[in-house]
Protein backbone atom coordinates (compact mmCIF):
# COMPACT_ATOMS: atom_id res chain seq x y z
CA UNK A 1 0.00 0.00 0.00
CA UNK A 2 2.47 2.18 0.95
CA UNK A 3 4.66 1.22 -2.09
CA UNK A 4 1.51 2.19 -4.20
CA UNK A 5 1.51 5.52 -2.60
CA UNK A 6 5.35 5.96 -3.12
CA UNK A 7 4.35 5.01 -6.99
CA UNK A 8 1.61 7.58 -6.98
CA UNK A 9 4.05 9.84 -5.88
CA UNK A 10 6.65 9.10 -8.13
CA UNK A 11 3.50 9.10 -11.57
CA UNK A 12 2.56 12.23 -10.29
CA UNK A 13 5.48 13.70 -10.33
CA UNK A 14 6.55 12.65 -13.67
CA UNK A 15 3.16 13.90 -15.21
CA UNK A 16 3.95 17.17 -14.00
CA UNK A 17 7.97 17.64 -14.59
CA UNK A 18 7.13 16.10 -18.43
CA UNK A 19 3.91 18.32 -18.87
CA UNK A 20 3.87 19.38 -22.12
CA UNK A 21 4.72 15.75 -23.76
CA UNK A 22 2.00 14.45 -20.95
CA UNK A 23 -0.26 16.90 -22.64
CA UNK A 24 0.12 16.41 -26.36
CA UNK A 25 -0.09 12.60 -25.72
CA UNK A 26 -3.35 13.37 -24.03
CA UNK A 27 -4.78 15.52 -26.51
CA UNK A 28 -3.92 13.28 -29.07
CA UNK A 29 -5.49 10.54 -27.34
CA UNK A 30 -8.78 12.91 -26.90
CA UNK A 31 -8.83 13.80 -30.76
CA UNK A 32 -8.84 10.04 -31.79
CA UNK A 33 -10.98 9.12 -28.95
CA UNK A 34 -13.40 11.72 -30.45
CA UNK A 35 -13.23 11.09 -33.99
CA UNK A 36 -13.86 7.49 -33.13
CA UNK A 37 -16.88 8.01 -30.88
CA UNK A 38 -18.72 10.44 -33.30
CA UNK A 39 -18.37 7.96 -35.62
CA UNK A 40 -19.90 5.37 -33.90
CA UNK A 41 -22.70 7.80 -32.66
CA UNK A 42 -23.24 8.47 -36.53
CA UNK A 43 -23.53 5.00 -37.12
CA UNK A 44 -25.95 4.41 -34.34
CA UNK A 45 -28.35 6.66 -35.70
CA UNK A 46 -28.00 5.82 -39.27
CA UNK A 47 -28.47 2.71 -38.16
CA UNK A 48 -31.79 3.34 -36.15
CA UNK A 49 -33.41 5.36 -38.87
CA UNK A 50 -33.14 2.98 -41.14
CA UNK A 51 -34.73 0.47 -38.83
CA UNK A 52 -37.37 3.08 -38.46
CA UNK A 53 -37.38 3.52 -42.43
CA UNK A 54 -37.68 -0.65 -42.80
CA UNK A 55 -40.26 -0.65 -39.91
CA UNK A 56 -42.66 1.42 -42.23
CA UNK A 57 -41.50 -0.69 -45.16
CA UNK A 58 -43.52 -2.51 -47.24
CA UNK A 59 -44.67 -4.37 -50.54
CA UNK A 60 -47.63 -3.53 -52.62
CA UNK A 61 -49.94 -5.83 -54.16
CA UNK A 62 -51.54 -4.77 -56.88
CA UNK A 63 -54.94 -6.71 -57.85
CA UNK A 64 -56.26 -8.09 -61.36
CA UNK A 65 -58.62 -5.39 -63.12
CA UNK A 66 -61.27 -8.05 -63.13
CA UNK A 67 -60.74 -9.31 -59.91
CA UNK A 68 -64.73 -9.91 -58.30
CA UNK A 69 -65.43 -8.92 -54.69
CA UNK A 70 -65.44 -12.65 -53.21
CA UNK A 71 -62.10 -13.37 -54.76
CA UNK A 72 -60.79 -9.72 -52.86
CA UNK A 73 -61.90 -11.29 -49.84
CA UNK A 74 -60.69 -14.82 -49.99
CA UNK A 75 -57.05 -13.78 -51.34
CA UNK A 76 -57.38 -10.83 -48.53
CA UNK A 77 -58.02 -13.53 -45.99
CA UNK A 78 -55.06 -16.30 -47.44
CA UNK A 79 -52.61 -13.08 -46.92
CA UNK A 80 -53.80 -12.44 -43.15
CA UNK A 81 -53.34 -16.27 -42.65
CA UNK A 82 -49.49 -15.47 -43.67
CA UNK A 83 -47.58 -15.88 -40.90
CA UNK A 84 -44.94 -13.08 -42.44
CA UNK A 85 -47.01 -11.03 -43.13
CA UNK A 86 -48.37 -8.42 -40.19
CA UNK A 87 -50.82 -5.90 -41.27
CA UNK A 88 -53.06 -6.01 -44.92
CA UNK A 89 -54.34 -2.89 -45.75
CA UNK A 90 -56.88 -3.05 -48.27
CA UNK A 91 -56.91 -0.34 -50.77
CA UNK A 92 -59.73 -0.04 -53.01
CA UNK A 93 -59.63 1.80 -56.44
CA UNK A 94 -61.77 5.21 -55.54
CA UNK A 95 -59.24 5.08 -51.70
CA UNK A 96 -56.10 5.11 -54.46
CA UNK A 97 -57.78 7.73 -56.26
CA UNK A 98 -58.49 9.53 -53.63
CA UNK A 99 -54.62 9.32 -52.23
CA UNK A 100 -53.35 10.06 -55.48
CA UNK A 101 -56.11 13.38 -55.11
CA UNK A 102 -54.67 14.89 -52.08
CA UNK A 103 -51.13 13.64 -53.20
CA UNK A 104 -51.12 15.37 -56.60
CA UNK A 105 -53.75 18.78 -55.32
CA UNK A 106 -54.62 20.80 -58.12
CA UNK A 107 -52.76 18.65 -60.89
CA UNK A 108 -55.00 15.64 -59.61
CA UNK A 109 -57.13 17.36 -62.86
CA UNK A 110 -55.18 14.74 -65.34
CA UNK A 111 -57.22 11.99 -63.67
CA UNK A 112 -60.08 13.36 -64.54
CA UNK A 113 -59.36 13.14 -68.44
CA UNK A 114 -59.46 8.94 -67.61
CA UNK A 115 -63.44 8.09 -68.24
CA UNK A 116 -62.93 5.27 -65.48
CA UNK A 117 -60.43 4.91 -62.84
CA UNK A 118 -57.12 3.55 -64.20
CA UNK A 119 -55.88 2.93 -60.64
CA UNK A 120 -55.98 -0.72 -59.51
CA UNK A 121 -57.14 -1.68 -56.47
CA UNK A 122 -54.14 -2.95 -53.99
CA UNK A 123 -53.19 -4.68 -51.06
CA UNK A 124 -50.58 -2.80 -48.91
CA UNK A 125 -48.47 -5.56 -46.70
CA UNK A 126 -46.60 -5.22 -44.01
CA UNK A 127 -43.57 -7.77 -43.19
CA UNK A 128 -42.42 -9.32 -39.92
CA UNK A 129 -39.03 -7.33 -39.06
CA UNK A 130 -37.05 -10.48 -39.12
CA UNK A 131 -38.06 -10.37 -42.92
CA UNK A 132 -36.22 -7.12 -43.49
CA UNK A 133 -33.37 -8.13 -45.60
CA UNK A 134 -33.27 -7.55 -49.22
CA UNK A 135 -33.71 -11.35 -50.35
CA UNK A 136 -35.49 -12.07 -47.89
CA UNK A 137 -38.48 -9.38 -49.23
CA UNK A 138 -37.48 -10.25 -52.90
CA UNK A 139 -38.71 -14.01 -52.40
CA UNK A 140 -41.33 -13.11 -50.34
CA UNK A 141 -42.65 -10.64 -53.32
CA UNK A 142 -42.06 -13.47 -55.64
CA UNK A 143 -44.19 -15.82 -53.65
CA UNK A 144 -46.77 -13.05 -53.56
CA UNK A 145 -46.64 -12.69 -57.22
CA UNK A 146 -47.63 -16.37 -57.97
CA UNK A 147 -51.14 -15.94 -56.41
CA UNK A 148 -53.63 -15.77 -58.67
CA UNK A 149 -55.13 -12.86 -59.09
CA UNK A 150 -52.17 -11.01 -58.14
CA UNK A 151 -51.12 -8.28 -61.51
CA UNK A 152 -47.87 -7.23 -59.91
CA UNK A 153 -46.01 -7.00 -56.09
CA UNK A 154 -43.94 -3.74 -56.15
CA UNK A 155 -41.13 -2.68 -53.35
CA UNK A 156 -38.28 -0.70 -52.55
CA UNK A 157 -35.65 -3.23 -54.02
CA UNK A 158 -32.92 -0.80 -54.71
CA UNK A 159 -33.48 1.55 -51.48
CA UNK A 160 -33.98 -1.47 -49.45
CA UNK A 161 -30.48 -2.98 -50.36
CA UNK A 162 -28.46 0.05 -51.30
CA UNK A 163 -29.51 1.18 -47.37
CA UNK A 164 -28.87 -2.40 -45.64
CA UNK A 165 -25.28 -1.80 -47.75
CA UNK A 166 -24.80 1.19 -46.70
CA UNK A 167 -25.25 0.36 -43.01
CA UNK A 168 -23.48 -2.32 -43.26
CA UNK A 169 -20.42 -0.04 -44.92
CA UNK A 170 -20.64 2.30 -41.77
CA UNK A 171 -20.64 -0.93 -39.58
CA UNK A 172 -17.58 -2.23 -41.06
CA UNK A 173 -15.91 1.16 -41.41
CA UNK A 174 -16.51 2.09 -37.64
CA UNK A 175 -14.73 -1.24 -36.70
CA UNK A 176 -11.82 -0.84 -38.88
CA UNK A 177 -11.79 2.85 -37.66
CA UNK A 178 -11.85 1.64 -34.32
CA UNK A 179 -9.26 -0.98 -34.22
CA UNK A 180 -6.58 1.70 -36.10
CA UNK A 181 -7.49 4.42 -33.55
CA UNK A 182 -7.22 1.76 -30.39
CA UNK A 183 -3.76 0.82 -32.43
CA UNK A 184 -2.63 4.69 -32.43
CA UNK A 185 -3.32 5.16 -28.95
CA UNK A 186 -1.28 2.45 -27.89
CA UNK A 187 1.44 3.28 -29.79
CA UNK A 188 1.50 6.96 -28.62
CA UNK A 189 1.33 5.85 -24.97
CA UNK A 190 4.00 3.62 -25.93
CA UNK A 191 6.47 6.24 -27.35
CA UNK A 192 5.52 8.24 -24.62
CA UNK A 193 6.08 5.94 -21.84
CA UNK A 194 9.43 4.61 -23.50
CA UNK A 195 10.68 7.78 -23.74
CA UNK A 196 10.17 8.08 -19.85
CA UNK A 197 11.71 4.89 -19.25
CA UNK A 198 15.06 5.73 -20.82
CA UNK A 199 15.10 9.39 -19.57
CA UNK A 200 15.08 7.00 -15.92
CA UNK A 201 17.38 4.25 -17.16
CA UNK A 202 20.04 5.09 -14.55
CA UNK A 203 17.78 5.30 -11.65
CA UNK A 204 16.23 1.92 -12.86
CA UNK A 205 19.41 0.19 -12.91
CA UNK A 206 20.35 1.97 -9.05
CA UNK A 207 16.94 0.58 -8.18
CA UNK A 208 17.18 -3.14 -9.56
CA UNK A 209 20.77 -3.23 -7.69
CA UNK A 210 19.09 -1.61 -4.14
CA UNK A 211 16.69 -4.66 -4.50
CA UNK A 212 13.68 -3.12 -5.60
CA UNK A 213 10.85 -5.87 -7.24
CA UNK A 214 9.70 -5.72 -10.87
CA UNK A 215 6.40 -4.72 -9.91
CA UNK A 216 7.76 -1.65 -8.10
CA UNK A 217 10.02 -0.10 -10.68
CA UNK A 218 6.88 -0.75 -13.33
CA UNK A 219 4.10 0.67 -10.98
CA UNK A 220 5.03 4.42 -11.48
CA UNK A 221 4.85 4.03 -15.46
CA UNK A 222 1.71 1.82 -15.62
CA UNK A 223 0.23 4.62 -13.56
CA UNK A 224 1.33 7.10 -15.22
CA UNK A 225 -0.45 5.61 -18.43
CA UNK A 226 -3.16 5.12 -16.69
CA UNK A 227 -3.39 8.57 -15.75
CA UNK A 228 -2.85 9.58 -19.61
CA UNK A 229 -5.22 7.38 -20.94
CA UNK A 230 -8.22 8.22 -18.07
CA UNK A 231 -7.22 11.82 -18.97
CA UNK A 232 -7.74 11.41 -22.69
CA UNK A 233 -10.88 9.53 -22.53
CA UNK A 234 -12.16 11.76 -19.95
CA UNK A 235 -11.75 15.26 -22.35
CA UNK A 236 -13.05 13.47 -25.44
CA UNK A 237 -16.41 12.39 -23.14
CA UNK A 238 -16.82 15.70 -22.03
CA UNK A 239 -15.46 16.75 -25.99
CA UNK A 240 -18.71 14.79 -27.01
CA UNK A 241 -21.39 15.46 -24.64
CA UNK A 242 -20.32 18.79 -25.63
CA UNK A 243 -20.43 18.22 -29.40
CA UNK A 244 -23.65 16.42 -28.64
CA UNK A 245 -25.77 18.84 -26.83
CA UNK A 246 -24.72 21.40 -29.71
CA UNK A 247 -26.07 19.19 -32.17
CA UNK A 248 -28.89 18.03 -30.47
CA UNK A 249 -30.21 21.71 -30.43
CA UNK A 250 -28.89 23.14 -34.21
CA UNK A 251 -30.07 20.15 -36.35
CA UNK A 252 -33.56 20.75 -35.60
CA UNK A 253 -33.03 24.73 -35.85
CA UNK A 254 -30.68 24.07 -39.20
CA UNK A 255 -32.93 21.55 -40.99
CA UNK A 256 -36.29 21.62 -39.95
CA UNK A 257 -37.71 18.85 -42.66
CA UNK A 258 -35.16 16.61 -41.31
CA UNK A 259 -37.09 14.66 -38.79
CA UNK A 260 -34.07 12.09 -37.98
CA UNK A 261 -34.59 11.21 -34.65
CA UNK A 262 -31.33 10.92 -32.40
CA UNK A 263 -30.91 8.75 -30.02
CA UNK A 264 -29.61 10.53 -26.96
CA UNK A 265 -26.40 8.99 -25.45
CA UNK A 266 -26.71 7.21 -22.28
CA UNK A 267 -23.93 7.83 -19.59
CA UNK A 268 -22.75 4.26 -20.47
CA UNK A 269 -21.43 5.93 -23.76
CA UNK A 270 -18.95 8.49 -22.10
CA UNK A 271 -17.88 6.43 -19.45
CA UNK A 272 -17.17 3.75 -22.16
CA UNK A 273 -14.73 5.99 -24.20
CA UNK A 274 -12.93 7.00 -21.27
CA UNK A 275 -12.61 3.37 -20.11
CA UNK A 276 -11.48 2.65 -23.66
CA UNK A 277 -8.84 4.93 -23.22
CA UNK A 278 -7.60 4.03 -20.16
CA UNK A 279 -7.26 0.57 -21.32
CA UNK A 280 -5.42 1.52 -24.44
CA UNK A 281 -2.97 3.49 -22.57
CA UNK A 282 -2.44 0.94 -19.73
CA UNK A 283 -1.60 -1.61 -22.89
CA UNK A 284 0.74 0.80 -24.34
CA UNK A 285 2.58 1.56 -21.23
CA UNK A 286 2.51 -2.12 -20.11
CA UNK A 287 4.56 -3.25 -23.35
CA UNK A 288 6.87 -0.19 -23.20
CA UNK A 289 8.01 -0.93 -19.52
CA UNK A 290 8.76 -4.81 -21.25
CA UNK A 291 10.32 -7.15 -19.42
CA UNK A 292 12.88 -5.82 -16.58
CA UNK A 293 15.76 -8.57 -16.18
CA UNK A 294 18.36 -8.15 -13.26
CA UNK B 1 28.16 -15.26 5.16
CA UNK B 2 29.89 -15.40 1.78
CA UNK B 3 31.11 -18.70 0.13
CA UNK B 4 32.95 -18.68 -2.96
CA UNK B 5 33.65 -22.50 -4.57
CA UNK B 6 35.79 -23.18 -7.37
CA UNK B 7 34.40 -19.79 -9.10
CA UNK B 8 35.39 -18.97 -12.65
CA UNK B 9 34.27 -15.62 -14.53
CA UNK B 10 34.68 -14.36 -18.01
CA UNK B 11 33.83 -11.93 -19.75
CA UNK B 12 32.99 -12.84 -23.11
CA UNK B 13 36.72 -14.48 -24.00
CA UNK B 14 38.60 -12.79 -21.08
CA UNK B 15 38.99 -14.57 -17.82
CA UNK B 16 38.87 -12.64 -14.45
CA UNK B 17 38.87 -14.85 -11.92
CA UNK B 18 39.73 -18.59 -11.62
CA UNK B 19 38.43 -20.95 -9.75
CA UNK B 20 38.66 -18.73 -7.04
CA UNK B 21 37.68 -20.70 -3.64
CA UNK B 22 37.25 -18.13 -0.24
CA UNK B 23 35.24 -17.67 2.59
CA UNK B 24 33.91 -14.68 4.91
CA UNK B 25 32.57 -15.68 7.91
CA UNK B 26 29.40 -14.43 9.83
CA UNK B 27 30.15 -11.40 11.51
CA UNK B 28 33.27 -11.11 10.21
CA UNK B 29 35.05 -7.76 8.43
CA UNK B 30 37.25 -8.90 5.57
CA UNK B 31 39.56 -6.71 3.23
CA UNK B 32 39.78 -7.56 -1.00
CA UNK B 33 42.74 -5.98 -2.16
CA UNK B 34 44.79 -6.21 -5.83
CA UNK B 35 46.09 -4.11 -8.64
CA UNK B 36 43.39 -1.65 -10.77
CA UNK B 37 41.78 -4.24 -13.51
CA UNK B 38 41.97 -7.17 -11.35
CA UNK B 39 38.53 -7.93 -10.58
CA UNK B 40 37.82 -6.88 -7.22
CA UNK B 41 34.80 -5.27 -8.45
CA UNK B 42 33.77 -8.23 -10.72
CA UNK B 43 34.00 -10.46 -7.51
CA UNK B 44 31.36 -8.19 -5.45
CA UNK B 45 29.16 -8.09 -8.55
CA UNK B 46 28.83 -11.93 -8.32
CA UNK B 47 27.85 -11.44 -4.59
CA UNK B 48 24.86 -9.40 -5.32
CA UNK B 49 23.90 -11.60 -8.60
CA UNK B 50 24.82 -8.42 -10.93
CA UNK B 51 27.51 -10.83 -12.87
CA UNK B 52 26.61 -14.35 -12.59
CA UNK B 53 29.39 -17.32 -12.35
CA UNK B 54 30.42 -19.27 -15.84
CA UNK B 55 31.76 -22.38 -12.76
CA UNK B 56 31.56 -22.73 -9.29
CA UNK B 57 28.95 -21.58 -6.45
CA UNK B 58 28.48 -18.82 -4.23
CA UNK B 59 26.03 -19.34 -1.48
CA UNK B 60 25.55 -15.24 0.16
CA UNK B 61 23.64 -15.23 2.82
CA UNK B 62 22.46 -18.74 2.26
CA UNK B 63 21.28 -17.99 -0.98
CA UNK B 64 22.71 -20.27 -3.97
CA UNK B 65 23.63 -17.27 -6.67
CA UNK B 66 23.04 -19.93 -8.92
CA UNK B 67 19.65 -21.16 -8.57
CA UNK B 68 17.91 -17.81 -7.82
CA UNK B 69 15.48 -16.75 -10.32
CA UNK B 70 14.54 -13.43 -11.75
CA UNK B 71 11.92 -13.21 -9.02
CA UNK B 72 13.97 -13.64 -6.02
CA UNK B 73 16.97 -11.55 -7.14
CA UNK B 74 15.56 -8.35 -5.80
CA UNK B 75 14.87 -10.05 -2.33
CA UNK B 76 18.78 -10.92 -2.12
CA UNK B 77 19.94 -7.55 -2.64
CA UNK B 78 17.95 -6.15 0.05
CA UNK B 79 20.12 -8.44 1.85
CA UNK B 80 23.76 -7.02 0.72
CA UNK B 81 24.05 -3.13 1.36
CA UNK B 82 26.48 -1.90 -1.58
CA UNK B 83 28.65 0.82 -2.03
CA UNK B 84 29.50 1.21 -5.35
CA UNK B 85 32.52 2.55 -7.26
CA UNK B 86 30.74 4.24 -9.38
CA UNK B 87 28.33 6.01 -6.55
CA UNK B 88 25.41 5.39 -8.97
CA UNK B 89 23.74 8.33 -7.18
CA UNK B 90 20.53 9.86 -8.04
CA UNK B 91 21.00 13.64 -9.35
CA UNK B 92 17.81 14.40 -9.80
CA UNK B 93 17.30 13.58 -5.68
CA UNK B 94 18.46 14.92 -3.14
CA UNK B 95 20.79 13.32 -0.26
CA UNK B 96 17.69 12.68 1.56
CA UNK B 97 15.44 11.25 -1.12
CA UNK B 98 18.93 8.85 -2.61
CA UNK B 99 19.44 7.26 0.86
CA UNK B 100 15.39 6.85 1.55
CA UNK B 101 15.46 4.90 -2.17
CA UNK B 102 17.13 2.12 -0.22
CA UNK B 103 14.28 2.01 2.61
CA UNK B 104 11.24 2.59 -0.10
CA UNK B 105 11.30 -0.18 -1.90
CA UNK B 106 10.48 -1.70 1.24
CA UNK B 107 6.74 -1.73 2.47
CA UNK B 108 8.13 1.01 5.34
CA UNK B 109 6.26 3.85 6.95
CA UNK B 110 7.47 7.04 5.51
CA UNK B 111 7.65 8.05 9.29
CA UNK B 112 10.36 5.68 10.12
CA UNK B 113 12.18 5.92 6.87
CA UNK B 114 12.38 9.73 7.78
CA UNK B 115 13.78 8.76 11.18
CA UNK B 116 16.29 6.06 9.95
CA UNK B 117 17.45 8.27 7.14
CA UNK B 118 18.11 11.53 9.20
CA UNK B 119 20.53 8.98 11.91
CA UNK B 120 22.42 7.18 9.42
CA UNK B 121 22.74 10.95 7.68
CA UNK B 122 24.17 12.35 11.36
CA UNK B 123 26.69 9.14 11.27
CA UNK B 124 28.12 9.68 7.72
CA UNK B 125 28.02 13.57 9.60
CA UNK B 126 26.05 15.35 6.42
CA UNK B 127 22.37 15.53 8.08
CA UNK B 128 22.88 19.02 7.43
CA UNK B 129 23.23 18.68 3.55
CA UNK B 130 19.72 16.40 3.43
CA UNK B 131 18.35 18.79 1.39
CA UNK B 132 21.08 19.37 -1.32
CA UNK B 133 21.69 17.84 -4.66
CA UNK B 134 24.32 15.56 -4.97
CA UNK B 135 25.99 17.49 -7.85
CA UNK B 136 26.50 20.41 -5.32
CA UNK B 137 28.37 17.72 -3.12
CA UNK B 138 32.17 17.29 -2.70
CA UNK B 139 33.95 13.74 -3.68
CA UNK B 140 34.18 12.76 -0.37
CA UNK B 141 30.54 13.96 0.22
CA UNK B 142 28.86 11.82 -2.42
CA UNK B 143 30.80 8.97 -1.43
CA UNK B 144 29.46 9.49 2.37
CA UNK B 145 26.02 9.65 0.86
CA UNK B 146 26.41 6.56 -0.88
CA UNK B 147 27.65 4.88 1.94
CA UNK B 148 24.84 6.06 3.95
CA UNK B 149 22.18 4.39 1.55
CA UNK B 150 24.00 1.09 1.67
CA UNK B 151 23.63 1.18 5.60
CA UNK B 152 20.24 2.75 5.78
CA UNK B 153 18.58 -0.93 5.69
CA UNK B 154 20.69 -2.77 7.93
CA UNK B 155 21.63 -5.43 5.71
CA UNK B 156 23.64 -8.60 6.48
CA UNK B 157 26.41 -8.39 4.25
CA UNK B 158 27.71 -4.87 3.66
CA UNK B 159 29.75 -4.16 0.59
CA UNK B 160 31.97 -1.50 -0.26
CA UNK B 161 34.02 -1.25 -3.07
CA UNK B 162 36.63 1.79 -2.58
CA UNK B 163 34.64 3.65 -0.12
CA UNK B 164 37.34 6.23 0.68
CA UNK B 165 38.62 6.33 -3.23
CA UNK B 166 37.66 10.43 -2.30
CA UNK B 167 38.46 10.83 0.69
CA UNK B 168 41.55 12.62 2.99
CA UNK B 169 42.92 10.70 6.04
CA UNK B 170 40.55 11.66 8.88
CA UNK B 171 37.66 11.24 7.02
CA UNK B 172 39.14 7.71 5.74
CA UNK B 173 39.68 6.83 9.58
CA UNK B 174 36.04 7.85 10.62
CA UNK B 175 34.54 5.72 7.84
CA UNK B 176 36.88 3.32 8.23
CA UNK B 177 35.53 3.65 12.05
CA UNK B 178 31.95 3.60 10.96
CA UNK B 179 32.49 0.22 8.68
CA UNK B 180 33.79 -1.20 12.25
CA UNK B 181 30.53 0.10 14.09
CA UNK B 182 28.56 -1.87 12.02
CA UNK B 183 30.57 -4.95 11.77
CA UNK B 184 30.16 -4.85 15.34
CA UNK B 185 26.59 -4.43 15.62
CA UNK B 186 26.76 -8.17 13.69
CA UNK B 187 26.92 -6.74 9.92
CA UNK B 188 29.23 -9.21 7.36
CA UNK B 189 31.59 -6.58 6.11
CA UNK B 190 33.80 -7.21 2.91
CA UNK B 191 35.58 -3.88 1.70
CA UNK B 192 37.60 -4.24 -1.77
CA UNK B 193 40.42 -1.20 -1.98
CA UNK B 194 43.90 -0.86 -3.26
CA UNK B 195 44.80 1.50 0.04
CA UNK B 196 47.01 -0.49 2.22
CA UNK B 197 46.51 1.81 4.82
CA UNK B 198 43.05 1.06 5.25
CA UNK B 199 43.60 -2.55 6.67
CA UNK B 200 47.01 -2.16 7.75
CA UNK B 201 46.85 -2.55 11.91
CA UNK B 202 43.23 -3.55 11.90
CA UNK B 203 43.93 -7.43 12.59
CA UNK B 204 41.51 -8.56 9.75
CA UNK B 205 41.80 -10.72 7.00
CA UNK B 206 42.62 -9.59 3.66
CA UNK B 207 42.52 -11.28 0.19
CA UNK B 208 45.14 -10.19 -1.93
CA UNK B 209 43.62 -10.84 -5.59
CA UNK B 210 46.41 -11.17 -8.77
CA UNK B 211 45.80 -12.90 -11.56
CA UNK B 212 42.38 -14.16 -11.41
CA UNK B 213 43.10 -15.53 -7.95
CA UNK B 214 43.58 -14.98 -4.63
CA UNK B 215 47.43 -14.75 -4.28
CA UNK B 216 47.86 -14.96 -0.54
CA UNK B 217 45.63 -14.34 2.20
CA UNK B 218 47.49 -11.44 5.19
CA UNK B 219 46.04 -10.21 8.34
CA UNK B 220 46.30 -6.65 8.26
N1 LIG C 1 31.05 -5.67 -18.11
C1 LIG C 1 32.31 -5.97 -18.51
N2 LIG C 1 32.52 -6.45 -19.74
C2 LIG C 1 33.77 -6.77 -20.14
N3 LIG C 1 34.85 -6.64 -19.40
C3 LIG C 1 34.71 -6.17 -18.16
C4 LIG C 1 33.43 -5.80 -17.66
N4 LIG C 1 33.57 -5.34 -16.39
C5 LIG C 1 34.89 -5.42 -16.12
N5 LIG C 1 35.59 -5.91 -17.17
C6 LIG C 1 37.00 -6.19 -17.21
O1 LIG C 1 37.28 -7.13 -16.20
C7 LIG C 1 38.48 -6.80 -15.52
C8 LIG C 1 38.23 -6.64 -14.05
O2 LIG C 1 37.47 -5.48 -13.84
P1 LIG C 1 37.07 -4.97 -12.39
O3 LIG C 1 36.22 -3.77 -12.56
O4 LIG C 1 36.49 -6.10 -11.65
O5 LIG C 1 38.47 -4.59 -11.80
P2 LIG C 1 38.82 -3.93 -10.37
O6 LIG C 1 39.71 -4.84 -9.69
O7 LIG C 1 37.57 -3.54 -9.70
O8 LIG C 1 39.61 -2.63 -10.84
P3 LIG C 1 39.67 -1.21 -10.09
O9 LIG C 1 40.55 -1.39 -8.91
O10 LIG C 1 40.29 -0.32 -11.10
O11 LIG C 1 38.29 -0.83 -9.75
C9 LIG C 1 39.01 -5.54 -16.19
O12 LIG C 1 39.98 -5.90 -17.12
C10 LIG C 1 37.79 -4.96 -16.87
O13 LIG C 1 38.19 -4.28 -18.04
MG1 LIG D 1 36.67 -1.83 -9.17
Amino acid sequence: MRIFLYSLQTALKSIWHEKWINLLTVLSISIGLLILSSFIVITLNMDSVLQRWSKSFGLVAYLDEDLTKEAESTLEELLRQDEDILEVRYISKDRAAQEIQTILGDDARILEDFRENPLPSSFELRLKTELLDPELVRKKAEAIQEMSGIEEVQYGEKWLSSLSTIAQMMKMGTVFLGCAIFTAIIFITYSTIKIFFYRRKDEIETLKLLGATKSFIRLPFLLEGLFIGTTGGLISAFALFGLYSVVLVKIPELLPSVTILILSLPLEAYISVTLAGALMSFTGSFFAVGKIRY
Amino acid sequence: MIQFSDVTKYYDDDLVLKDLTFTVGKGELAFLTGPSGVGKTTLLKLIYAAELPDEGNIVVAGWDIRKLKQNTIPYLRRHVGIVFQDFRLLFNKTVFDNVALALRIHDMHPKEIREDVLEILKEVRLKHKAHIYPQHLSGGEQQRVVIARAMVSKPTVLLADEPTGNLDADTSLAITNLFREINARGTTVLIATHSASLYQGTGRRVFHLRDSNIEKETVG
